[in-house]
């Protein structure tokens, strides 16, 4: 007896597969290689070994990591709150106007004290009037996008635009003419608030290194006490953010904003609220971006920020986030971060290698990441 | 003949000075499934989406249960019982099966829309309910883009029925399917049939799909009611006519033959 008579006269050669029995169970590797962050993380493990081999002296030693560290930190920041944001199907190009604009804030205030002559300025204060500032705007960018349903790279393009110039013509007004700030006194030595911002963290890092005989300059002290506080800022956000968006509700809503938003929409997601939200805490990331500049050098710059909104986006892409929204994910970011960080500071660092090659590097790494996305995403959806 | 599970009465719907639904009615009954018939732009979507609360009704009123509802939202539509698998399936290919399910109504713990989701157990309802209208799947975590189109249909209503639909509305269902997934659909229409205590309300071009699962029918063209009845009334020629907006078959079968 074959098996086809048993079945009661199937058509043989249809076979006795059902249609769910196609659907299997995905081993590891297959889960692997479909995780959205695989591309990126085999980017970065490629630059980490290129890099010890064309410059580990200088990229490896304990000031290149704390350097390295610093840039990847800031640009992973405003790259979580860019993926965030592209996730749910939307764009914020107004990030790096923001960060400009954020850092003149607290930097007048600081100069010149609270608004309507209230008094000095400390830098919480100044921090949290700036923060109520940009998540205004990052409100009313958001808003605009929902109500009118433009296209938020057009807005978030205005808003590059606006707060740029409205950056510059603040500056030139406080300060005779000029466009930057500097020689604020060092908040961070004095005030604890500021040194969480610009200070140092995980000391016990390099004190360790010390101790193991890693770590002393020429007279044979500790060279390096400790990473800038971005560091820290960074991976509190990024491990904030990724839990928010694959662990809670909300994380889920935000998928299915950016999947399909008629769809999130008809099954009870609030998508409005979600991508004001989006929108607000983009603001919020540059806005840390630039309060961790402002309390670490002193300093600020009408220019501060320039061309970031597309460096977050390009290291959103690198992570895996798609373009069209609905899939990426923070540990990729993580790793895109990682890529252009480091890439960006150590081509610096190596004589042989002229520096601009950098943004040629991010550009092929940039067209190489939306290809193998594009892959990725179809061998997901079955070649839709 | 027990009271309707849902009443629409002369429904009208204008968008601005277009008339799409012209004083429609209809009684839906639980435990049957209704075909809703007609030619393109005939209206049937609208229809729909004013059950399901995407539009409001110009004019007329919809009864549930003897009652008058009206429903200002979807969100309002779905708490009473509506359940609507759109044309376009309202998925996300991208995301897991699991996510799809409950997106929107997720099971979580801690405040919303913090909450932590409860990921294990949501897993395993998908997979129940799935069960339950006969996909089988291995694994709820997959994303929906590695789904067959009749196992996303499967999806769709087993979601709708999951979260209290009593009204399940099918749009076009089997429209994009091939021949096999076309009956996996009419074998998950059937089954949501027999259990008795749902209406399903379906809408398809295909007079065949609609002869085999259906027990009573709707005519609509032009945004009128142009015909309806029970399923024994009705011949086959009568449906396809009906179907194609009152048009004579033959009179159209003659303008074909006079082409060649
Ligand atoms: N939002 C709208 N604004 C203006 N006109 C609309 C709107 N929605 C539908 N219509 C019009 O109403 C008519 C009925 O459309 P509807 O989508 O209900 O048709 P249908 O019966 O579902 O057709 P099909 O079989 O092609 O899906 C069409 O002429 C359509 O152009
Ligand atoms: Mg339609």
């Amino acid at each position: 007896m074959n098996s086809t008579t048993e079945r009661g006269g199937q058509p043989a050669g249809a076979g006795h597969l059902s249609e769910t029995d196609r659907l299997r169970e995905a081993g590891w590797f297959s889960r692997l290689v479909h995780r959205p962050e695989i591309g990126a993380f085999s980017g970065m493990s490629v630059i980490l070994i290129l890099l010890a081999i064309a410059a580990g002296d200088v990229v490896y030693n304990p000031l290149g990591i704390k350097n390295n560290l610093a840039i990847v930190a800031q640009l992973g920041i405003i790259a979580t709150g860019a993926c965030m944001l592209m996730i749910a199907g939307e764009f914020d190009l107004s990030i790096g106007s923001m960060i400009g604009f954020a850092g003149m804030s607290m930097a007048i205030m600081l100069k010149w004290g609270l608004p309507f002559g209230i008094g000095p300025a400390t830098p919480l204060s100044a921090f949290l009037i700036t923060l109520c500032l940009t998540l205004a705007i990052g409100w009313l960018i958001g808003t605009i996008v929902v109500r009118t349903r433009l296209s938020s790279f057009i807005v978030s393009l205005s808003f590059l635009f606006i707060l740029r110039g409205a950056t510059e013509v603040s500056f030139r007004t406080f300060n005779q003419g000029s466009t930057q700030v500097s020689g604020l006194p060092d908040f961070k030595e004095t005030d604890f608030f500021a040194s969480l911002l610009g200070g140092e963290t995980f000391q016990w890092f390099y004190d360790l290194l010390f101790w193991l005989g890693l770590n002393f300059n020429r007279a044979g002290d500790q060279w390096v006490t400790g990473f800038d506080a971005k560091v820290a800022w960074w991976l509190v956000i990024s491990i904030a953010a990724w839990f928010v968006l694959s662990r809670t509700q909300v994380g889920n809503w935000i998928y299915a904003t950016g999947g399909n938003e008629e769809a999130a929409r008809a099954n009870g997601v609030p998508t409005d609220k979600v991508k004001v939200s989006l929108f607000m805490f983009t603001a919020f990331c540059a806005t840390i971006f630039a309060a961790t500049q402002v309390f670490d050098t002193n300093t600020a710059d009408a220019a501060k920020g320039n061309l970031k909104e597309l460096e977050a986006i390009a290291a959103a892409v690198v992570g895996g986030v798609i373009l069209s929204g609905g899939f990426g994910s923070i540990v990729g970011v993580v790793f895109g971060a990682v890529i252009f960080g480091l890439v960006q500071n150590s081509v610096f660092y190596i004589s042989w290698i002229d520096g601009s090659y950098y943004r040629m590097f991010l550009g092929t790494v940039l067209l190489v990441a939306a290809f193998s996305n594009e892959t990725i995403r179809k061998r997901i959806t079955g070649g839709i | 003949m027990a009271d309707p599970l849902i009443r629409l009465e002369n429904i009208v719907k204008r968008f601005g000075n277009f008339t799409a639904l012209n004083g429609v009615s209809m009684d839906v009954h639980a435990g049957e499934v209704h075909a809703l018939l007609g030619d393109n732009g005939a209206g049937k979507s609208t229809l729909i989406k004013i059950l399901a609360g995407v539009h409001q009704p110009t004019e007329g009123t919809i009864y549930l249960d003897g009652q008058p509802v009206s429903f200002r939202n979807p969100l309002v539509a779905s708490d009473a019982g509506i359940g609507t698998v759109y044309q376009d399936l309202a998925l996300n290919s991208l995301t897991s099966v699991t996510r799809n399910f409950f997106v929107g109504r997720e099971i979580t713990r801690g405040p919303r829309p913090f909450g932590i989701l409860q990921t294990a157990k949501m897993n395993s309802v998908t997979k129940q309910e799935m069960a339950k209208i006969g996909i089988n799947i291995a694994d709820p975590e997959q994303a929906v883009g590695t789904m067959s189109g009749g196992q996303r249909q499967a999806l769709a209503i087993a979601r709708a029925i999951h979260f209290g639909a009593r009204v399940l509305i099918l749009d076009e269902p089997t429209s994009a399917l091939g021949q096999k997934q076309q009956l996996e659909v009419l074998k998950t229409i059937k089954r949501v049939q027999k259990r008795g205590d749902i209406a399903v309300i379906l809408i398809t071009h295909n007079e065949i799909h609609a002869q085999l699962v259906a027990d009573r029918y709707t005519f609509l063209s032009l945004g009128q009611v142009i015909g309806e009845g029970v399923a024994d009334n009705l011949a086959g020629g009568d449906i396809r006519q009906l179907m194609a907006g009152g048009a004579q078959m033959a009179d159209l079968e003659e303008e074909l033959t006079a082409i060649n």
